[in-house]
């Protein structure tokens, strides 16, 4: 259901930026044919940078847990969406040609999520006596992207919004987990909190090396002297599983903890900001892009 | 022309990167760790063994605590080739000590325990969902290990009116066809810790019973004062060869016979544990353990319970000895089953404790590994390992 909304989303922007284009271009001042000849194609190069957040949307639940008493779901992992932000650096290098601007973005991603899960053991005899522990594992994963969009600006002015479209290949760099048990103990005579430093765990052989996406999303361009000034912000859609299925319990120190990693997808909310530079040799004619 | 061709390969590459990782049941059932929660405070389960069953899950014999008795339940559980759980029967109270091995006979799996009021050995028969189908009186009482042998049992138990350990084959019908009994000393002091082992308040000591290839019995327990393993072909009254131990302070904690005379072995004496992958023992005259020598582990804790498998790993005979480290994890230390050379080591389990029961080959080539947790830090329950043998090769070093 949510991918149908995404696509039907970013068909319905994908083709009312065409409508747009049908529109009568607006007016620039004092170009000459010449100006707007040599502006119809230009290669663009900058960097940017910005926040990210992350949803993890699990596909198929595991469990190092396997209760013989009680319904394993209580057990089941609740993802916390959107919730840690995360960061990336892109460089990004863009064609563009009447309109439309082909981009390669690699970016160094790192995203943030986490879930958690509780556990509760309780003595039949006495509904006083009861333990209770929660765990709250958060994953810290390192990504190479290569996303590669086809933009379409909407205006030709100073100010251009634009919507842009592709498809992403991450490769992974690192991860790791930190684990964190609290709880509350009301078997020793009183109540006792249990509160325990993090452990974190290089957990890299957990994800798979590579996923791969969808990207569409919003943005606008501003040409300030030759300079270009961008922000934009994409929701990045994962199609394939994030988890290396083969090493899931791989970890014994965490599959000891009780964490058993699910197959999940990661999408994202990406916003960047930062500059582009023109990389065709301006004349003397032609000395700024901001008309 | 050629860019349009690279072009098309770099998609499809794309592609098959990108859909290389959906979900894989193979990868499912090869390796997982599971840790079967109760979720009551007094429930308590201590594995004792496990079988794989022709469905690919795992049919696992454990002891429970019982509220009323010294001695320990019985709790059998059925699990799935994912290692999930199917279902579990904790056995009515009138049978008690459960004992390893849990073994297979023609389609039927069996242990032996014994009743609560006259401690009468009993042989229990299942199918492979745990299901008991009967429970037959075997005589005899207090039996301690137990192992097949073709389409028999070996049985070791112990005789508390005449003071001996006897070691009797029985047929899956409950009838023993073969019995000889050998004294363990006279004396309270004697049967004290035989007794402080079944009511678990004292060492457990590593009962095994089993069979030569040359055709002799074998049994690892007290005989004569002393934890020793003995040698007997179940019609001499004296045993043909014993490897004395130290009272109950030393001897052997498991043999496996491998060829020739020779045993992977390992001992304990005064705390300490020594690994022997590759000994003669002989089966004749009287010897001592401490003689037989071997490679100190301490990092095992004192008089460390050792279970020893030979298995095949990518077409290399190993011997994996699994015992519990001071740290209170799971280790496993492989060895060439030619050489005795060491090949590496493998720790399981992280944060709470863990002890390991027993471990096994599975149909795939790979191995399970049944043992103890402390959920909570406190709770005793059941955790299982399954180790495909690709990845359990990652921690030998050929």
């Amino acid at each position: 259901m949510k991918h149908s909304l995404f696509i039907a989303f970013t068909l319905l922007a994908f083709i009312s930026s065409f409508g747009q284009s049908y529109k009568k271009p607006p007016k620039i001042n004092s170009r000459t044919k010449e100006q707007d000849k040599f502006l119809e194609k230009q290669w663009w190069l900058g960097f940017k940078g910005g926040l990210n957040l992350t949803q993890a949307t699990p596909e198929k639940r595991y469990a190092v847990f396997s209760p013989t008493n009680y319904d394993p779901g209580l057990n089941d992992k609740v993802y916390q969406n959107f919730d840690k932000t995360g960061s990336q650096a892109t460089i990004e290098a863009t064609f563009y040609y009447k309109g439309f601007s082909f981009s390669f973005q690699p970016t160094y991603r790192h995203v943030r999520f986490a879930y958690a899960n509780s556990f509760e053991w309780h003595n039949p005899e006495n509904a006083n006596e009861n333990l209770t522990l929660d765990y709250q594992q958060e994953q810290k994963i390192d990504y190479a992207d290569l996303p590669i969009l086809v933009k379409y600006e909407v205006t030709k002015t100073r100010l251009r919004p634009y919507v842009q479209l592709g498809a992403f290949y991450s490769l992974l760099i690192n991860a790791t987990k930190s684990v964190k048990i609290t709880g509350t103990d009301h078997a020793s005579g009183g109540t006792n909190p249990i509160t325990n430093d993090p452990v974190i765990i290089g957990a890299r052989d957990l994800f798979h090396n590579n996923y791969w996406g969808l990207v569409g999303g919003i943005g606008v361009n501003y040409n300030l002297g030759n300079i270009r000034l961008v922000l934009d912000a994409s929701y990045r859609m994962g199609m394939s599983n994030i988890t290396n299925t083969k090493n899931r319990f791989g970890n014994d120190r965490l599959s000891g903890i009780g964490d058993a990693q699910d197959d999940m997808k990661l999408n994202n909310i990406v916003v960047s900001a930062g500059a582009l530079f023109p990389m065709r040799f301006l004349s003397n004619s032609f000395k700024t892009l901001d008309r | 022309m050629t860019m349009k061709k690279y072009g098309s390969h770099f998609f499809l590459a794309f592609l098959l990167l990108a859909c290389a990782n959906e979900s894989d049941p193979v990868a499912d059932k090869s390796n997982f760790t599971r840790i079967y929660d109760n979720n009551k405070f007094n429930a308590s389960y201590f594995p004792i063994d496990l079988h794989q069953t022709p469905d690919g899950g795992y049919l696992i014999l454990a002891a429970r605590r019982l509220e009323n008795s010294n001695f320990s339940g019985i709790y059998v559980m059925k699990v799935d080739e994912l290692g999930g759980f199917v279902k579990d029967k904790e056995v009515d109270e009138t049978y008690i000590n459960p004992v390893g091995q849990l073994l297979e006979v023609n389609g039927k799996y069996y242990f032996f325990c014994m009743t609560v009021v006259s401690f009468e050995t009993q042989l229990v028969e299942m199918d492979a969902t745990g299901e008991i189908s009967q429970v037959l009186n075997v005589g005899g009482s207090y039996p301690t290990a137990a192992t097949a042998d073709n389409s028999n049992f070996i049985l070791l138990s112990y005789d508390n009116l005449n003071k001996q350990s006897v070691v009797s084959v029985v047929s899956p019908a409950g009838s023993i066809s073969k019995s000889k009994g050998f004294s363990i000393g006279a004396g309270q002091a004697v049967e004290e810790p035989i007794i402080s082992h079944f009511i678990r308040t004292g060492r457990q000591f590593p009962f095994q019973v089993g069979k030569t290839a040359a055709g002799l019995y074998y049994f690892n327990g007290f005989y004569n004062y002393t934890f020793s393993l003995v040698f007997t072909d179940l019609t001499q009254d004296d045993p043909q060869g014993v490897v004395q131990g130290q009272q109950d302070d030393g001897g052997l904690s498991q043999v496996v016979e491998l060829s020739g005379g020779k045993f992977a072995g390992s001992r304990f004496n005064f705390g300490d544990n020594y690994f022997l992958p590759n000994v003669p023992i002989s089966a004749s005259g009287v010897s001592s353990s401490t003689d037989l020598g071997g490679n100190p582990f301490p990092e095992l804790v004192p008089n460390a319970p050792v279970h020893i498998l030979k298995a095949n790993i990518h077409n290399k005979n190993i011997l994996i000895y699994a015992s519990n480290t001071l740290g209170r994890q799971i280790a496993l230390f492989n060895f060439d089953q030619a050489s005795a050379a060491f090949l590496g080591s493998r720790y399981l389990g992280f944060s709470n404790p863990f002890e390991v029961a027993n471990l096994i080959s599975t149909a795939d080539g790979g191995v399970a590994i049944c043992g103890t947790t402390y959920a909570a830090g406190r709770f005793p329950r059941i955790c299982l390992f399954k180790i495909s043998g690709d990845e359990f090769s990652r921690s030998l070093k050929f």
